[in-house]
């Protein structure tokens, strides 16, 4: 029996529209539209492409959460094997569409999701991690080549064939190592030779352990006099109120929160707590002051050696959290505190 | 220096009246051997057993292996540890090949213990299930480890090195089938068309970690942790002067075997020459405390400048903590302006997401990877057992547990096994034999 796929599209590869329809509210329908056929035909014997959810780029964009419950009610109860979205090519909001569609049906359905995109896509950097995007063209012209990738692996997939790594299949590395043995049975000292001379003669070679450029960012000069200055905490040990009112998760965060301390001397236990899954909590809810030192600071801000203490104080999880995220949740606090005129921040980490 | 290892190539062991050696034929008198281990008063029980390529056997603790050697004209295999020191290096040494002793837990394994599969899948994993193996099992009296996750596994240790001498005491009167030659003359007085090639040192950083005395690797006998690195020739490193520990996880172990028969000198040797000057050896350690691993790259970079390399390998035994010294070095090495190549194996965790050395760093461009250590292996049962399968189950193998809500224990009622590549004994043949690498999905 064939296996059953759903595909999600925008509102122009969905047949409603172009732009000015871009605020179009998602929607599915039975069987296939536009690109749809393509997969359908790609997909051949193994599977059929059962519906087409489609969702206004801008929909998505700026009512994501409204957008992705809506799609994944739709989905509730289908039967479906494996889920797909676009090709996307070099649409940057259309692939951030993707992503954040696929990552939510790949976390509630457990289904394989697969996408396409452009390497110009930011859709790219955002979601490589959580999915499986190929190496799409830049634009609609690529359509039929990109479908087929897609169709083509969601195959090997349907069909359990061993799947090579991410160069190999022609999808983004999702940051995943495993070992693997070589059929050319090099041992590793014929490599390490091999690269030794390649980097003694100055040529090109590979190495087996890519490792990303740093993103180091300076240590910010030491602030000579506190007295003045308002001072914000951040941290990335969890420390929120006991309810979590912004639902920022344990583990993996993609969420941040900011929460008042005013006319509090320190953070009490029973208040707030820590919601941080990457160590044992016991000592940050019995005392959150060992993670946002609120008690200790305040103590400072009494004896004058620094200005204040700015009303809020940051938070989100670290752990397993990714280094795309963090930042991106970094800039966003990073504009509150300047738009509320605070000088230096203590940040604190577990 | 000049070491000539005369081989013999064992193609079968047996029992027999005489410890003795013929047309590839090992024959081993067991309670000679036996009263041999028993030198030391602390083995309560042994037993040797053999286990060739393809036998449906598992054995599992193993703490240790090693090639059967003879120091001709006398003195210790291992001088400073089974006998008085010595230097190693420079002479005849004989060598049984395709075979090694094995150390077996009679019963209790650890943390640093690993498994060997002789055959079927497993057996890809280590070098040991294509050798013809004398298992020494054994049991001691040291109950102050019984029961410890880490062991210092002495009196095992050192009679299988006891019982790896008196083995390969049996050829000493004999002519070898083959001698390896291995000739480094000293790094000013080589010829000029030698010198005129590129230099290369070769910069080991052997396991190190416990400040207590028992469990690290020994130089000369001498704890690597209490020594910052020095220049060494590899003929002593092939020659006896460093055996493995009892610390690391083990599929990143440097057994005494490799030790022995250290493939990355030995391809060193190969290039020397023709497209290398091999300048020798600098060994390193992997010390935890960050000043001495701060001192260890300062060193190296340092001996590896003054005997002025071009280029450098760096390899390390074990994953975790020590990737710090390892990039530290290496890191060290570039800003002296050596080209530098690591060799290694990863820990990127059971779903191959985790970041895959502790400590990255750019300038640490050009790395060969041996393997995964956290990656699961799930393995049928086998026929026969030498040791104790419950022990990794039972006695904290780095890659065995007792109990796991999802994947249940490591060992199973049926004698099938599921257990982390770090319990693989030597699992990642990060010494330079392996085959695998690591890729990206």
């Amino acid at each position: 029996m064939k296996k059953k796929a759903i595909l999600y599209l925008n509102q122009f590869f969905g047949q409603i529209g172009g732009e000015e329809l871009a605020d179009h509210a998602p929607e599915i329908r039975e069987g296939l539209v536009g690109p749809a056929m393509e997969l359908n035909k790609q997909l051949g014997e193994v599977a059929e492409v059962t519906h087409t959810i489609i969702c206004g780029d801008n929909f998505m964009g700026s009512r994501q959460e409204e957008a992705v419950e809506a799609i994944l009610g739709f989905l509730e109860g289908k039967e479906f094997d494996i889920f797909f979205a676009g090709p996307a090519f070099r649409a940057g909001r259309y692939g951030s569409a993707c992503g954040h569609i696929s990552k939510a049906v790949k976390e509630k359905f457990g289904v394989p999701v697969i996408s396409s995109m452009n390497d110009e896509n930011p859709g790219v950097e955002m979601f490589k991690k959580e999915m499986y995007i190929f190496k799409g063209g830049a634009s609609a012209a690529a359509m039929r080549k990109d479908v087929k990738a897609m169709a083509d692996f969601g195959k090997k997939i349907l069909t359990g064939e061993t799947l090579l790594p991410a160069e190999e299949e022609g999808y983004y590395g999702r940051g995943v190592r495993h070992q693997v043995w070589l059929e050319s049975g090099v041992p590793a000292t014929d490599r390490v030779i091999d690269m030794l001379l390649k980097k003694i003669k100055g040529e090109a070679f590979q190495t087996e352990l890519p490792i990303p450029p740093s993103d180091l960012v300076p240590i910010a000069p030491a602030i000579k006099d506190l007295s003045k200055m308002k001072i914000a905490i951040a941290t990335t040990g969890g420390i929120v109120p006991v309810e979590n009112p912004d639902r920022i998760q344990s583990a993996s965060a993609t969420r941040w929160g900011k929460y008042d301390m005013t006319g509090m001397d320190r953070l009490e236990a029973g208040v707030f707590k820590t919601i941080h899954a990457g160590f044992d909590p016991a000592a940050a809810d019995a005392d959150p002051n060992v993670i946002v030192p609120l008690d200790a600071l305040r103590a400072y801000e009494e004896e004058g050696r620094i200005g204040s203490i700015h009303k809020d104080f940051y938070t989100t999880v670290g752990t397993g959290t990714t280094q795309g995220e963090a930042a991106r949740m970094a800039k966003e606090i990073v504009e509150d505190l300047k738009a509320t005129g605070v000088d230096a921040v203590i940040m604190t980490s577990t | 220096m000049k070491l000539e290892i005369g081989n013999f190539y064992v193609k079968d062991i047996v029992f027999g009246e005489k410890t003795s050696y013929a047309n590839g034929i090992l024959t081993i008198n067991k309670e000679e051997a036996i009263a041999v281990v028993k030198e030391d008063d602390h083995i309560t029980e042994a037993d040797i057993l053999i286990a060739k390529p393809g036998d449906k056997t598992r054995i599992v603790p193993v703490k240790e292996a090693i090639e059967p050697r003879h120091r001709v004209g006398g003195g210790a295999v291992f001088p400073g540890v089974t006998g008085e020191l010595s230097a190693a290096g420079n002479g005849k040494t004989f060598a049984l090949k395709n075979c090694s002793v094995l150390v077996v837990g009679k019963h209790w394994g650890g943390f640093q213990d690993g498994l060997i599969d002789m055959s079927g899948e497993g057996a890809k994993y280590t070098l040991f299930s294509q050798l013809q193996n004398i298992c020494l099992v054994a049991d001691t009296d040291e109950d102050f480890e019984k029961r410890e996750q880490q062991k210092k596994n002495h009196a095992l240790r050192w009679a299988g090195m006891r019982l790896a001498e008196y083995i390969g005491s049996c050829v000493a009167e004999l002519q070898p089938e083959e001698v390896e030659t291995y000739e480094l003359g000293p790094i000013t007085e080589r010829p000029q068309e030698v010198q005129a090639l590129p230099n290369v040192v070769l910069v080991l950083q052997p396991q190190s970690q416990m400040e207590e005395a028992g469990y690290n690797d020994l130089v000369y006998g001498w704890d690597c942790n209490h020594m910052v690195p020095t220049y060494m020739h590899p003929n002593e490193v092939l020659d006896g002067a460093m055996i493995s520990g009892s610390f690391m996880p083990c599929s990143s172990k440097w057994s005494t075997y490799d030790f022995q028969n250290y493939p990355m000198i030995k391809r060193l040797y190969r290039e020397h020459g023709k497209t290398v000057n091999f300048l020798g050896v600098i060994m390193s350690n992997l010390n935890v405390a960050l000043e001495q691993k701060e001192r260890a790259a300062l060193f190296v970079a340092q001996i590896a400048k003054s005997l002025g390399a071009e280029a450098a390998v760096v390899a390390e035994e074990g994953y975790g903590n020590p990737d710090a010294d390892f990039i530290a070095c290496i890191v060290a090495l570039e800003d002296a302006g050596v080209k530098t190549i690591g060799l290694t194996n990863e820990c990127t965790g059971r779903d191959g997401a985790s970041q895959p050395l502790v400590t990255l760093d750019e300038k640490a461009n050009a790395i060969v990877s041996c393997g995964n250590v956290s990656q699961l292996i799930e393995l049928p049962p086998m026929e026969t057992v030498i040791g104790e399968l419950e022990a990794l189950a039972r006695d904290g193998l780095s890659g065995g547990w007792s109990d796991d809500e999802i994947l249940g224990s490591s060992v199973r009622k049926d004698g099938s096994i599921i257990m982390e590549n770090n319990a693989m004994f030597c699992g990642d043949r990060v010494a330079g034999w392996s085959t695998k690498t690591m890729v990206e999905y």
